[in-house]
């Protein structure tokens, strides 16, 4: 009772630490606005693109086949406008009988390029691009999409019907079901599609910027605790596994505020923007691992910043372990393609990896329950060991100025 | 009666013996003042008191009992290597302190405000811990030390850094202390200091015990064992009247009086009779070492008890 008690005490004056802080409302709030801004700004632009007045650009053309009247196609063919709409733009073709009058359109600035359709087009398909860009340009590109769409519509007119013709413009358009396990079918919306891409992402992002956030804050704590020798005092009232304690729990409850308000804010968004719905059982997943991530990672730190000299020798320490704990965001394209295979399962099962590995894998496909019952079970015995291991690295370490233990020292207080 | 008490405490760091088979008592009531040049263990002896760090070997008793959790808040603990969080309020920082020692938040503010008085500090209790001069951090440490109101208060070098006005509050609030019925442990190197404040002293030299009695005790036996061998001579008379007496072989005029510098102790006696005869003496007195000539005495010459 009194070691919870005290324990307690450094829990709320930690946590009360930390969220008092300007620098955790900046990213606690400033870090879904910055993000909603991210997700925001191309829409806005694309909406805006839409609701303007597009400019006319032209571009010249010499046929020297006699087949092709680009100019009536731009104006009947809707399916130009639409495509070229796209890059702000619309296009106006004029016909030129030769290159000179062409060039002299180019200098007075009438039209920006100009194609040449050759007479041996039929043959071997080359069309030639004059234009004063020298750089590369995207549009160029699609100017070659939209001129292949009227070239098909102007050689096979009245040739095939016009559904032979609309699907060798747009031979496939595929639509997307899924069986689930009693047989029933349903229509992949882009919301689900969204859904089971964004969603494990967001997730891992989440977990991995919470519990490093919250652990990272650990590692400072203690190594400013060393640094300013503030741990002498407090060690002369509590113990430090109490001590230990009593910061796991309150910077644990920090990145659990930090993560509701997230989730939170999230959820309010994709109520306007997508119908996602998160299952209650995934959130308790996601409570589950996020507990025991942190627990992992808090111990680690702790441990990491009592047997370290500074506060800059503590974050080169803690590098290593960082990396191990973002590989599962290298492989988010492996864990959505396969979640079932085998770096996926691997990955879901080690536990420096597995928090945020299962709830990618639990986000895109149906994880076996043993699977997840080994993965917690791994983590649980882990967390168990390391929490062990910190807090005697915790004890020895903290009274240890200037000077980093070598390694023979740590393996002797392992003992 | 003993409040603490160790008995053949032992303790070795990485096969470094750093505290060597010490035995000793602190009473009720005292000042005890614990000395050593640096690295004489003193800091690991404290340590071991309040239970931070474990002994080897031997005996530790604080309050009739092994170092416990009721005895840690019992004890207040002002370390050498010491600080505060740069970031928070000197009040919080206080009162969280006073929590940790198991003191209800209410009783460890209205404490803190009146200790902040009581230091000349009540108008800085909203500052940050960085805002404050090294000075005001020292005083702040100081009374976070003592404001769970313990029975022993554990100070190590509690004046470093502090200015004479200062240092004067600082004793001034440990006499207070003493005056209460407290046990006051003072671990410091600043001689002149434990010679006016300390009852009795432990003085360690490469961790083990070289003097442990009372200041008074001590100064009267090194009196004959220093090689003391200056008297100071108030008199009327002209300085010619130490001519032709072999004995000094110095003699260093004051303002308002003089330091003879003999060739042996054992001239002092002679001498004295001698200069009855020759001047009319006000003042004649034999130097007494102070603390601080046995401590270096024994530190360099490594004389042990």
């Amino acid at each position: 009772m009194v070691l919870l008690n005290r324990s307690l005490i450094v829990a709320r004056f930690e946590f009360l630490k930390i969220v008092k802080r300007k620098q955790f409302l900046l990213i606690t709030f400033g870090f879904p606005i910055f993000f909603l801004l991210i997700m925001a700004i191309p829409m806005m632009a694309n909406l805006m693109v839409f609701d303007d007045d597009p400019d006319l650009k032209s571009i010249g053309y010499i046929d020297q086949t006699g087949l092709f009247n680009l100019s009536s196609k731009n104006t009947a063919g809707s399916q130009v406008i639409v495509s070229v709409k796209k890059i702000n733009e619309s296009i106006e073709f004029i016909q030129y009988t030769g290159n000179e009058e062409a060039e002299k359109a180019i200098i007075s600035k009438t039209i920006s390029s100009y194609i040449i359709i050759p007479d041996d087009y039929l043959q071997n398909g080359t069309i030639e691009l004059y234009s004063t860009n020298s750089g590369f340009d995207f549009q160029e590109m699609e100017l070659s999409a939209q001129l292949s769409e009227i070239i098909i519509t102007t050689l096979l007119t009245d040739k095939v019907d016009d559904d032979t013709l609309g699907r060798i413009i747009e031979p496939v358009d595929m639509k997307l079901f899924t069986i689930d396990t009693v047989g029933d079918v349903k229509e992949k919306g882009i919301s689900d599609i969204i859904g089971d891409f964004a969603l494990p992402f967001i997730t891992g992002m989440l977990l991995i910027i919470t519990i490093f956030s919250a652990s990272g804050y650990l590692l400072r704590g203690v190594a400013e605790e060393k640094e300013t020798r503030v741990i002498e005092i407090i060690l002369s009232s509590l113990t430090p596994r109490e001590l230990l304690t009593g910061k796991i729990i309150g910077l644990g409850c920090v990145g659990l505020l930090q993560i509701t308000i997230w989730i939170s804010i999230g959820t309010m968004g994709s109520i306007y923007v997508l119908p996602v719905v998160i299952k209650p059982l995934v959130l308790l997943l996601a409570f589950v691992y996020f507990i025991l991530g942190f627990l992992l990672f808090a111990s680690i730190m702790a441990g990491v910043g009592a047997i370290s000299g500074s506060m800059q020798e503590a974050q080169q320490l803690v590098g290593i372990f960082t990396f191990i704990a973002i590989a599962p965001m290298m492989f988010m394209q492996v864990l959505i393609t396969k979640p079932d295979g085998a770096i996926s399962t691997f990955l879901s099962l080690f536990p420096l990896t597995s928090p945020v590995a299962m709830m990618s894998r639990i986000a895109v496909s149906d994880v076996p329950v043993y699977q997840i019952a080994a993965s917690i079970l791994i983590l649980i015995v882990s967390v168990y060991f390391v929490i062990i291991l910190s807090s005697r690295l915790f004890r020895v370490g903290l009274l240890m100025y200037g000077k980093r233990p070598d390694i023979r020292t740590i393996v002797q207080y392992m003992r | 009666m003993a409040i603490i008490e160790l008995t053949d405490i032992s303790k070795s760091y990485n096969d470094t013996q750093v505290i060597n088979n010490i035995s000793f008592s602190v009473n009720q009531g005292e000042i005890f003042g614990l000395l050593g040049p640096n690295g004489a263990g003193k800091t690991t002896i404290l340590r071991m008191l309040l239970d931070i760090i474990t002994s080897d070997s031997g005996s530790i008793k604080v309050f009739d009992s092994t170092p416990d959790y009721a005895a840690k808040d019992r004890i207040g603990y002002l370390p050498e290597e010491r600080g505060l969080y740069k970031t928070t309020k000197i009040t919080d920082h206080l009162v969280y302190l006073a929590q940790l020692k198991g003191i209800p938040k209410k009783q460890a503010q209205e404490k803190a405000e009146y200790l902040l008085r009581l230091i000349e500090m009540y108008e800085h209790k909203e500052k940050k811990v960085e805002e404050l001069s090294k000075g005001m951090q020292q005083k702040i440490q100081f009374i976070a030390a003592i404001i769970h109101d313990p029975d022993i208060i554990v100070v190590d070098e509690p004046f470093s850094g502090l200015d004479p006005v200062n240092t004067k509050l600082i004793i001034n609030i440990l006499l207070e202390q003493k005056k209460a019925g407290k046990t006051i442990i003072l671990s410091t190197h600043i001689m002149e200091q434990v010679q006016t404040l300390c009852d009795r002293i432990l003085m360690i030299n490469k961790g083990s015990v070289v003097l442990y009695d009372t200041v008074d005790r001590i100064r009267k036996k090194y009196r004959k064992n220093l090689k003391n061998n200056s008297v100071i001579l108030e008199f009327d008379g002209s300085v010619d009247a130490f001519s032709g007496l072999d004995c000094i072989r110095k003699v260093i005029e004051h303002d308002t009086f003089v330091e003879l510098i003999l060739q042996d102790a054992d001239d002092i006696q002679p001498l004295l009779e001698e200069l009855i005869k020759r001047v009319e003496i006000i003042r004649f007195e034999q130097t007494t070492p102070s603390l601080n000539d046995i401590f270096i005495e024994i530190v360099e010459g490594g004389i042990t008890e």
